[in-house]
């Protein structure tokens, strides 16, 4: 049932979806606050793109920005985010509606309150199509109970309300809607993560599945690192506001090159099970509205060195498709060594606490 | 969907507390000081005379047979007469209730239509001028004094203009042949307009502040980003997804509202010399009518807990989450 979009002018050739120089402010009583500085990435069709960082770094900010959902205080004062060529930011909202759920789904936080709580599902649903294509609400249900049973729901349940699904048979609603329209990418920010571990490694399969049956590029969001690492073929780390480290999932995870990265990688059981001792990284991130001078991760980073008080270091590349935005590559080698060592970490939190936990509250 | 059992139960326990009200307001009007008696026996009566009364009204039986002859009486929806006006309370309060209710529904229903749609519209449009303005209108108009703005009304419309009656219900000698031809007749339209304009301009703020609330944190809620990525239209977003939800507590409110309007607006019913159930009420206990006053409270009480079981009715359909009683 898919049509041809004829309202835009693709770019054959161009990326999927390419983010570059992307800002996004919020004016905020305390001033201007920039929640994501600089950021460009590149989404290739039937790709699984990985966005990671701790809450508040700026990841879901860019799912916002890409879809246009932004709260009324935040804008994007400069860069560009480009769908097939078009630009994203330049659209009037009936042009980005056209866009909207046609080539461009959400996957939001099904399990939580995603879904209308006074509506049943297949109205929802039913909702999505009619908003795009002209067919009759028995065909549109029809569509409906067929995506169902491509999420594993049964379709006899698609009346129900939101309310008589478990957590992750919403989820898995949620996925049957964004599939509706058969889309072409699927921005999912944080899907798994009110869900149990297992229906989690369900949902995580079925996009997976999805992205191979279907042809759907997917951009997963989200703040647990074994998500990313089970599901995507490349990744960006986010912290603060930047892109720290960037590219192939498999280069990132087996030659990390930034402190921060390596941070997270401890700060996370590996599904393998290898390691079972859990090291955080002390400390929080900085306030975006009081940033540090230099490096954003400097203050908790064992690593550091008055170079790094500077500015930001710059993403510079350190393979084939794969940059990190660091100082301190040239160590790289002790860095790794020592970043799976609880002392390093522990030194760091006792300056931490010495000087009164800077950054922090 | 409503679960019968559940429905019973809300329903029995409605009835109890009607009862209760019954009781309590019967032995509230015998702890009056002076008695019930009071009003219409002068001193100057013989004492044959005044046992012959005391005798008629059965206030020499003992309080419990009086109190099982009340009740028994108001089974048959017999509340007694009226010392003063001589007729049966229930033809008289009826009435009263009738022109009341005729003045307040339509208050209440323009108040809250109009109410909920501007709230919506003004939590829509959150962080405007035109937002900053429309609030402070709403607040002025909804802090000013109701029987102030009702005396600025008639004296700019009636008074001056001339447009429409100083008061009352109905012209001078009109006459109607039942209810239906009185409150359709264009006479009594057209007294009721200036009433029912004051009356809106007061009640429209509740509705109008609770639903332009309600929406500003609906609209926070992750469904309507998933209505907005949907592509749909601001008006679908605004009308299907964020006031459907938003007008739930409005509903409870609403139910509430139309409780109390019962009661009348006194202070209205007085500026625009209206006939109505709460000028009644104060009346009958000024003259110490007590008979027509307890009659007035009584089915103010029992319109009151009946619209809190609608209200809890009509939740269950405008939300389904709400499955009274359990399954």
């Amino acid at each position: 049932m898919k049509q041809a979009n004829a309202n835009f002018d693709f770019d054959d050739d161009a990326p999927l979806l390419e983010a570059e120089g992307l800002t996004v402010s919020y004016s905020t009583s305390e001033g201007e606050l920039i929640a994501v500085d600089d950021v460009s990435f590149t989404v290739q069709e039937d790709e699984i793109f990985g966005l990671v960082g701790e809450s508040g770094c700026g990841k879901s900010t860019v799912a916002q920005a890409v879809l246009g959902l932004l709260p009324t205080n935040g804008a994007v004062p400069s860069g560009s985010i480009r769908f097939r060529g078009i630009e994203l930011t330049e659209l009037e909202k009936r042009e980005l509606d056209a866009l909207r759920w046609e080539n461009l789904a959400l996957i939001s936080q099904g399990a939580m309150n995603a879904l209308n709580p006074v509506q049943r599902i297949s109205t929802q649903i039913v909702e999505a199509i009619q908003a795009h294509r002209d067919v009759s609400t028995d065909e549109a249900r029809e569509r409906t109970a067929e995506l169902f049973e491509t999420v594993g729901l049964d379709p006899e349940r698609m009346d129900d309300y939101p309310h008589q699904f478990s957590g992750g048979m919403k989820q898995r609603a949620y996925i049957a809607m964004s599939l509706a329209l058969d889309p072409d990418l699927i921005i999912a920010d944080e899907p798994t993560t009110a869900l149990d571990v297992i229906v989690q490694d369900q949902i995580l399969k079925r996009l997976k599945e999805l992205r191979d049956e279907l042809g759907i590029s997917v951009i997963i969001i989200s703040h647990d690192i074994s998500v990313i690492a089970e599901t995507c073929n490349r990744l960006g780390v986010m912290y603060s506001g930047k892109l720290m480290e960037y590219g192939n999932l498999k280069d990132i995870f087996e030659n990390p090159y930034n402190p921060y990265t390596l941070g997270l990688q401890n700060a996370f059981p590996t599904l393998r099970g290898e390691q079972s001792d859990l090291i955080s990284i002390p400390g929080s991130p900085p306030d975006i509205a009081d940033l540090p001078e230099g490096c954003r991760f400097m203050e908790r980073c064992p690593f550091a060195t008055a170079e790094c008080g500077g500015e930001h270091p710059p993403l510079e590349s350190v393979g084939d498709d794969h940059a990190s935005a660091c100082y301190r590559h040239d160590i790289v080698d002790e860095m790794r060594r020592e970043a799976g060592d609880r002392e390093t970490w522990a030194r760091l939190r006792s300056e931490v606490v010495a000087t009164g936990g800077a950054g922090d509250e | 969907m409503v679960n019968k059992r559940y429905l019973a139960r809300r329903f029995l326990l409605m009835v109890i507390s009607i009862f209760t009200v019954a009781t309590i307001l019967f032995f509230l009007f015998r702890m009056v000081p002076g008695g019930p008696m009071s009003a219409i026996m002068s001193p100057r009566m013989t004492e044959a005379a005044r046992q012959r009364v005391i005798e008629n009204f059965g206030l020499n039986e003992p309080l419990w047979k009086q109190y099982l002859l009340y009740m028994w009486q108001l089974l048959h929806l017999n509340l007694g007469q009226s010392f003063y006006y001589g007729q049966t309370v229930k033809t008289l309060i009826l009435d009263r209730f009738y022109n009341t209710m005729a003045l307040m529904l339509t208050a209440f229903l323009i108040s809250y239509t109009v109410g909920i749609y501007l709230g919506a519209q003004l939590g829509w449009i959150r962080g405007t001028s035109k937002e900053r303005a429309g609030m402070l209108v709403v607040l002025l108009v909804r802090s000013t004094p109701v029987f102030w703005t009702g005396m600025i009304v008639l004296y700019v419309f009636a008074f001056k203009l001339n447009l429409f009656p100083l008061g009352g219900m109905r012209g001078v000698g009109a006459q109607y042949s039942g209810p239906v031809s009185k409150f359709l007749s264009v006479d009594f339209l057209y007294h009721l307009v200036l009433p029912v304009f004051t009356l809106c301009t007061y009640y429209t703020g509740l509705p109008l502040l609770l639903m332009r609330n309600n929406l500003l944190e609906v609209l926070s809620e992750d469904y309507i980003d998933t209505a907005r990525a949907k592509g749909l239209t601001n008006r679908r977003i605004l009308f299907r997804h964020a006031a459907r939800n938003a007008v739930l507590p409005v509903v409870t409110a609403f139910a509430i509202a139309i409780g109390f309007a019962v009661g009348g607006q006194v202070l209205i019913e007085t500026v625009f010399s209206w006939p109505g159930l709460g000028r009644e009420m104060v009346k009958a206990s000024l003259r110490s009518d007590y008979p027509v006053a307890q009659g007035a409270f009584l089915l103010l009480s029992t319109i009151v807990i009946s619209m809190n079981f609608f209200a809890d009715l009509a939740y269950t359909y405008l939300d389904p989450r709400v499955r009274l009683g359990g399954t």
